[in-house]
């Protein structure tokens, strides 16, 4: 069913809509009363500790409970083997064989594959017991090699992590766009690069995860108070496994620190929490700290690049490219593959390339499984295209910003098809990017940049880094992963009621982790009920007994403006729709008569003919004798509806179809200094212009793009995941792994534009997770300031060392790029491109 | 995150500070507790009983001595050494490297006798001690004794310390005339954890044109804060001039084998302690020469 | 006063009330706090006293109260955020948290809040490098710091002017 974006009728002209209102969450928050996981709990609740393995690969020989049970205060132990055994079947797996081989259980059994496995999961009466205790527990070890460079993992002679699935591919796929092969043979130039590597790290939101399950023996009902942030996949996914079918699960969450995908992963926690409080007859809570956190709550996905040949025009047209990509999954394969196509939603980034072929592997290693960190592999992705478009226009010696400009998908090429079927709705690149250049004071720095000169010890850099934001996912695209899944479309569910006095009620199907849905549902359903924000109440957070979802309910991949808002737009209106019809009988008018404002319905042009909503209420919940049947048939005055984007299933052999209903765009510009003498890089200046068209609260959409790029720049500079030859995590805590702090995230100055979407109800497009525009821009900076003849810029985390190394690199070694000019052929006619 | 079974008492002396430490084995004195309680939540090191010396009036405040020297009481925290006017007249450096230790809370809490003694490699103040031939005063229940900074630090969390004593305050001499500090260090994150850091202290001649004397102290290169008496040799009678300080330090680090880690390698650590000891030497000669007793801009 | 012994008595004034309690030696303050004192508006985010999630106001000064055990603050005056409004009133820097959209999740904001109160007392006009390095020890992951500092230099120029625009729930564009 499609939702006509048509203005709602009344008095009224002004709308909330499109309005930087403050948020309503703001007031407990600020006053230190916020509802995060940590600060409930559950009656008779015990303590969960894991135990986790310290080594990356090893076989478990034996665990020995009986020390940390003869302690006093424990009540149980649960372990690897005593959970499977409490399982109906191993996790449901996405991928296809040999990746459905990869089997996983609530807590490791047999082996383990990271270090942080967990094998066994302690509850006791205190959190200090609980650790104490998974102190005491003795497990035995037998070490084995592990796997931890991606494409050394590909290779048949490495050890395997998966004995039964023979193999450490999970999956391997062909995207074969256009004709990449014809491309290279007619291009004046062929511009090849080595290797180009997207590094691992983590947005680390500030709260870590947390739940509280409680598995009742009598009802066999599974309460599970958490943070977890897509509740319904947890459900579906763990449901099975442990089985507990979907109406005896109860998720609920309220206020949540952060997510930005990492809290997709916990799903085996709650699971085996479950078992666990299965065992002990109470609930388990189970609060997780940082160092577990990092080293086991998931982490962003690594992409290393191989053989990227690059056909191009002279004049800087690029017709596309080919490359070899490995992802690495980390140890267990939680939501992947499904990135092995996600990343295709944006094959060309944001150019008019038309030959593109990706030969994807995804594997798995002995490092922590990876989740869907902010910017989903499309981020990886985007990344590979800028650092092209980049290396391309300093190879040839082009402005980086005219063979931006030249490549760009066009004002008026949307609706835009990109090769594999997905369509880009709407946008402005061009005048984006204008705007970025003249917020970031580019001619002054490039004029400052021509002063500075050589030898003064310092050099300044100026690097573009344009990006999308695909969002509101077609889980159809899951098929070209495993033709056999039950997935496709998307969908969001919201309940708009009107309560015993004529309150307004939204429940939302969706798990905000500070987007301020309280707040934008509200303007969207004031606007249509013709109140204001303060009188629409939206509920906090999720609860599953609510009935407002579907099973793509939750936060994530960017959508929540197209469709959380769109579900709660169709409640509202069919909530409204009601209203005029109760009213109308009540006064005695016709429904075209009928306008609602100020709580209250009236007969248009008569004062007195009104009612408020509280007898709306009066007429439905409390006073309803004598009213006609068909009328209350009709309206209960509770209005659940589905949001479904129009999507068809993609096609998965030839791997099309259209992926993503809509594509906000960010172009940021990127100014810095950089040491000579240290490689150390500060951040001069930097501006942001995001499109992600109508806004319906600009102040919040403002924040989600300071808060994209205060995360990139961090991982850009200083946030990395490294894992040393043992699998050790080298960056297991906030005391190795540097968050970019308010000294070291410069003052963002953001523009904008609207650019709306013509596929949504609200001609908004879904945004939050950026693209990882600051990770293309500090590169392209660097690159910039390495001048020509310089080496590539090859990998996404540029710390001062590997600066340093660009800075200083003999101008006989390798450079990482070689540009091949095509000598013979004719002039092709590629004209028509 | 959560600590092992631990007691705790508070004594109202130093006296009885020491007698507890002398008499418990497994006692450890708590100050700060900014590097300590780490320590103790990631259980790499196990401690029976705290002995709380942070409110000892005895290892607290700021004395200025008769030569024109500091008395810094262990316990004096990095915010009151950059708050203090005794400290930013005379040694102003020392105040302003304690002002870049990490964040304000961390600053109202820790000491610099705990960001001594627990002698982690990457603590700011130790070299800058060592340049400043600061000497610590050590206290036991059998007597005092004083040890010259640069023979304290031995090692990773391991100083000149008996079991029993307590660092109870540190002597910092006046600069010599004409003589200035300097500090440069390559931090992961503005006021963060360094790679490399330099201390130097630099003395010149009448004219202010020759070198007279020199101090050069590297930490990060090694697992102590490390005097480079080779470059001092060098520096000592060369020109006060950025090339000939430059000249002096082409050596810097040679020979070291600072770790390799994510951050670096060994190689790359020992071209930014060349990098650092050029900026801190050249700092120092600055701060010579504007008022000769290192009251000038730098440090980090 | 020189106690020993695994559990020791605790007498804090905490948002100018008195309480006291026996507290396990080995109990942190941040947990003293949530769990003990059910002040559960301190947030732990880290566990090596780098976020600031859980910073406090211990006799006046601003420390990480996850890097301080229980017993350490007998006999001392807390607050905490759930101090800093005045009855029904927000301060004047929870308003312009409010008003700047500083805060996203709310994780960090009361650590962050206590930090930018701690800073107005001791510098009343901060530049916003000094509001930077004033805030530095409290780690956000939503907001990049952006409004945070914008929020805090307006909250420090209305105690400056000695005027505050009415508060209100909803209001036009910011």
């Amino acid at each position: 069913m499609t939702i006509t974006s048509a203005p709602v009728t009344g008095t009224s002209t002004k709308t909330w809509s499109g309005r930087s209102i403050p948020r309503k969450e703001d007031g407990r928050l600020v006053q230190g009363q916020g509802a995060f996981v940590d600060d409930g709990g559950m009656h008779g609740q015990g303590h969960a500790w894991f135990v986790r393995s310290p080594y990356a690969h090893a076989r478990i020989v034996s665990i020995d409970c009986e020390p940390a049970l003869a302690m006093e205060g424990v009540y149980t132990v649960l372990t690897g083997e005593e959970a499977k055994a409490m399982c109906q079947a191993p996790f449901f797996a996405i991928a296809p064989p040999p990746g459905s081989l990869m089997q996983e259980w609530p807590l490791a059994v047999g082996k383990v594959r990271y270090q942080g496995d967990a094998v066994a999961v302690v509850l006791a009466d205190s959190r200090e017991t609980a650790r104490d205790a998974a102190e005491r527990v003795i497990v035995e070890y037998e070490p084995l090699t592990p796997v931890i460079d991606p494409v050394a993992a590909a290779d048949p002679a490495a050890p395997l992590l998966y004995e039964d699935a023979g193999t450490n591919v999970a999956w391997h796929g062909l995207f074969d766009y256009g004709d990449v092969d014809w491309a290279l043979e007619n291009a004046d130039y062929v511009v090849k690069l080595d290797r180009l590597h997207f590094h691992r790290f983590t947005s680390s939101p500030l709260e870590c995860n947390g739940a509280v399950v409680h598995f009742d023996r009598g009802t066999g009902v599974v309460n599970v108070l958490s943070n977890y942030q897509m509740p319904m996949f947890a459900a579906m996914v763990v449901g099975p496994t442990i089985g507990v079918p979907m109406n005896k699960f109860n998720f609920v969450s309220k206020d949540i620190g952060g997510a930005f995908g990492i809290k997709i992963g916990f799903y085996p926690q709650i699971a085996a929490l479950a078992l666990l409080s299965k065992k002990a007859g109470r609930p388990a809570k189970w609060t997780e700290y940082r160092t577990e956190h990092m080293l086991t709550a998931g982490h962003g996905n690594e992409r290393t690049f191989l053989d990227v040949e690059v056909p191009v025009m002279a004049d800087g047209t690029i017709l596309g490219f080919k490359v070899r990509a490995f992802d690495d999954a980390g140890a267990y394969l939680h939501y992947e593959p499904l990135g092995a196509v996600i990343w295709s939603q944006v094959v060309p980034g944001c150019y008019k390339l038309k030959h593109v072929r990706v030969d994807y592997t995804e594997v798995v290693s002995n490092k922590c499984p990876v989740v869907p960190n902010r910017g989903y592999s499309r981020m990886q992705h985007l990344w590979l295209v800028e650092r092209i478009v980049d290396v391309v226009a300093h190879e040839l010696n082009l402005d980086p910003v005219d063979v931006r400009k030249r490549n760009y998908v066009q004002p008026e090429d949307y609706p835009y098809e990109t090769p594999n079927g997905c369509i880009y709705d709407s946008g402005d690149l061009p005048r984006s990017l204008d705007i970025a250049l003249e917020l970031a004071h580019v001619d002054e720095w490039r004029q400052r940049q021509r002063e500075l000169g050589t030898g003064s010890g310092r050099r300044i850099g100026i690097g573009i880094g344009s990006t999308l934001d695909s969002g509101t996912n077609n889980f159809g695209q899951s098929r070209i992963i495993n033709p056999e899944l039950p997935f496709s479309g998307n969908g969001e569910a919201a309940f708009v009621k009107l309560d015993l006095f004529g309150e307004i009620n939204v429940n939302l199907g969706t798990t905000p982790q500070g987007q301020g849905h309280e707040t934008t549902a509200a303007q969207v359903v004031a606007d249509i009920l013709g109140v204001t924000p303060e009188d629409v109440n939206v509920t906090t957070g999720f609860n599953q007994a609510n009935n407002a979802y579907v099973g793509f309910s939750g936060t994530y991949a960017s959508q929540f403006a197209v469709s959380g808002l769109g579900a709660a737009m169709g409640a509202a209106r069919k909530l409204r729709h009601q209203i005029v019809k109760l009213a109308a009988f009540a006064l005695q008018a016709d429904e075209e008569e009928i306008e609602l404002e100020g709580g209250m319905a009236r007969v248009r042009g008569s004062e007195e003919r009104s009612i408020p909503f509280i007898g709306l209420s009066n007429m439905v919940y409390t006073n309803n004798a004598g009213l006609p049947a068909s009328l209350l048939e009709e309206c209960d005055l509770n209005a659940r509806y589905v949001y479904v984007p129009p999507f068809e299933v993609p096609d998965s052999v030839a791997k099309t179809g259209n992926l993503t209903l809509t594509y906000a765009s960010q172009v940021h510009v990127c100014v810095i200094e950089v040491d000579e003498e240290t490689g150390e890089v500060k951040v001069l200046e930097y501006a942001a212009v995001d499109d992600c068209g109508n806004r319906i609260n600009p102040l919040v959409v403002q924040g989600q793009v300071h808060g994209a790029t205060g995360l990139g720049i961090a991982a850009s500079l200083y946030e990395s995941l490294d894992y040393d030859e043992s699998g050790q995590l080298q960056q297991p805590s906030f005391y190795e792994y540097h968050v970019g702090t308010a000294m070291d995230i410069p003052h963002v100055e953001c523009g904008d534009i609207e650019s709306p979407s013509p596929f949504t109800p609200n001609g908004a497009k879904g945004m939050g997770e950026g693209g990882g525009a600051p990770l293309h821009a500090v590169c392209a900076a660097i690159q910039d300031a390495l001048g020509s003849g310089g080496p590539v810029v090859s990998d996404s985390h540029n710390h001062w060392a590997r600066v340093y190394d660009l800075l200083h690199r003999a101008p006989a070694a390798p450079r990482g790029v070689e540009v091949v000019r095509r000598t013979t052929g004719s002039d092709s006619d590629v004209a028509s491109l | 995150m959560l600590l092992e079974q631990v007691e705790y008492v508070r004594p109202r002396s130093l006296v009885e500070a020491l007698e507890i430490l002398a008499r418990e084995e497994g006692a450890a004195p708590l100050a700060g507790g900014q590097s300590l309680t780490n320590v103790l939540k990631n259980r790499v090191a196990s401690v029976d009983l705290l002995v709380d010396i942070s409110a000892l009036d005895e290892l607290a405040g700021i004395t200025r001595k008769s030569d024109g020297g500091l008395s810094i009481g262990a316990c004096v925290t990095y915010d009151e050494l950059d708050h203090s006017v005794d400290v930013r007249a005379s040694h102003w450096l020392l105040g302003e490297v304690a002002s870049h230790i990490e964040d304000q809370q961390i600053r109202n809490k820790g000491t610099i006798g705990g960001n001594c003694c627990l002698s982690d490699p990457t603590n700011n103040l130790p070299p800058l001690l060592v340049a400043l031939d600061a000497v610590m005063e050590l206290r036991s229940l059998s007597g005092q004794r004083s040890v010259p900074s640069a023979e304290f630090f031995k090692g990773y969390f391991a100083t000149a310390l008996e079991p029993g004593e307590l660092l109870v305050s540190i002597g910092v001499p006046p600069l010599p005339a004409r003589a200035g500090a300097g500090y440069a260090s390559l931090t992961v994150g503005a006021d963060a954890k360094a790679m490399v850091r330099a201390a130097a202290r630099v003395t010149l001649d009448a004219d202010e044109g020759t070198i007279t004397d020199s101090r050069l102290v590297l930490a990060r290169v090694a697992h102590v804060p490390v005097r480079d008496t080779d470059i001092e040799a060098r520096l000592n009678g060369a020109d006060a001039s950025e090339e000939a300080v430059r000249a002096a330090c082409a050596g810097v680090a040679d020979g070291m084998q600072p770790i390799a880690d994510v951050h670096g390698s060994s190689e790359y650590r020992r071209q930014v302690a060349k990098v650092m000891a050029v900026r801190a030497l050249t700092q120092a000669i600055a701060a010579a020469r504007s008022s000769g007793n290192g009251s000038s801009t730098g440090g980090k | 006063m020189s106690e020993r012994g695994i559990s020791h008595a605790v007498t804090v004034e905490v948002n100018g009330e008195k309480v006291s309690r026996i507290v396990a030696a080995r109990q942190l303050l941040v947990h003293f706090i949530r769990d003990t004192l059910g002040l559960t508006g301190t947030h732990i985010g880290c566990d090596t006293g780098n976020c600031g999630a859980c910073s406090v106001i211990v006799n006046g000064k601003l420390v990480k109260s996850c890097m301080i055990l229980a017993p350490q603050v007998d006999g001392a005056t807390i607050e905490t955020v759930e101090g800093l409004a005045d009855g029904g009133s927000l301060s004047p820097l929870q308003e312009a948290f409010h008003r700047y959209h500083a805060l996203q999740c709310g994780y960090c904001t009361p650590g962050m809040l206590m930090s930018a109160t701690y800073l107005l007392r001791q510098n009343p006009h901060p530049t916003d490098q000094e509001i930077r390095r004033g805030i530095r020890g409290n780690i956000c992951r939503c907001t990049g710091y952006v409004n945070i500092v914008k929020a805090i230099r307006a909250a420090s120029q209305e105690q400056l002017s000695g005027s505050r625009p009415e508060p209100t729930a909803v209001s036009e564009e910011v």
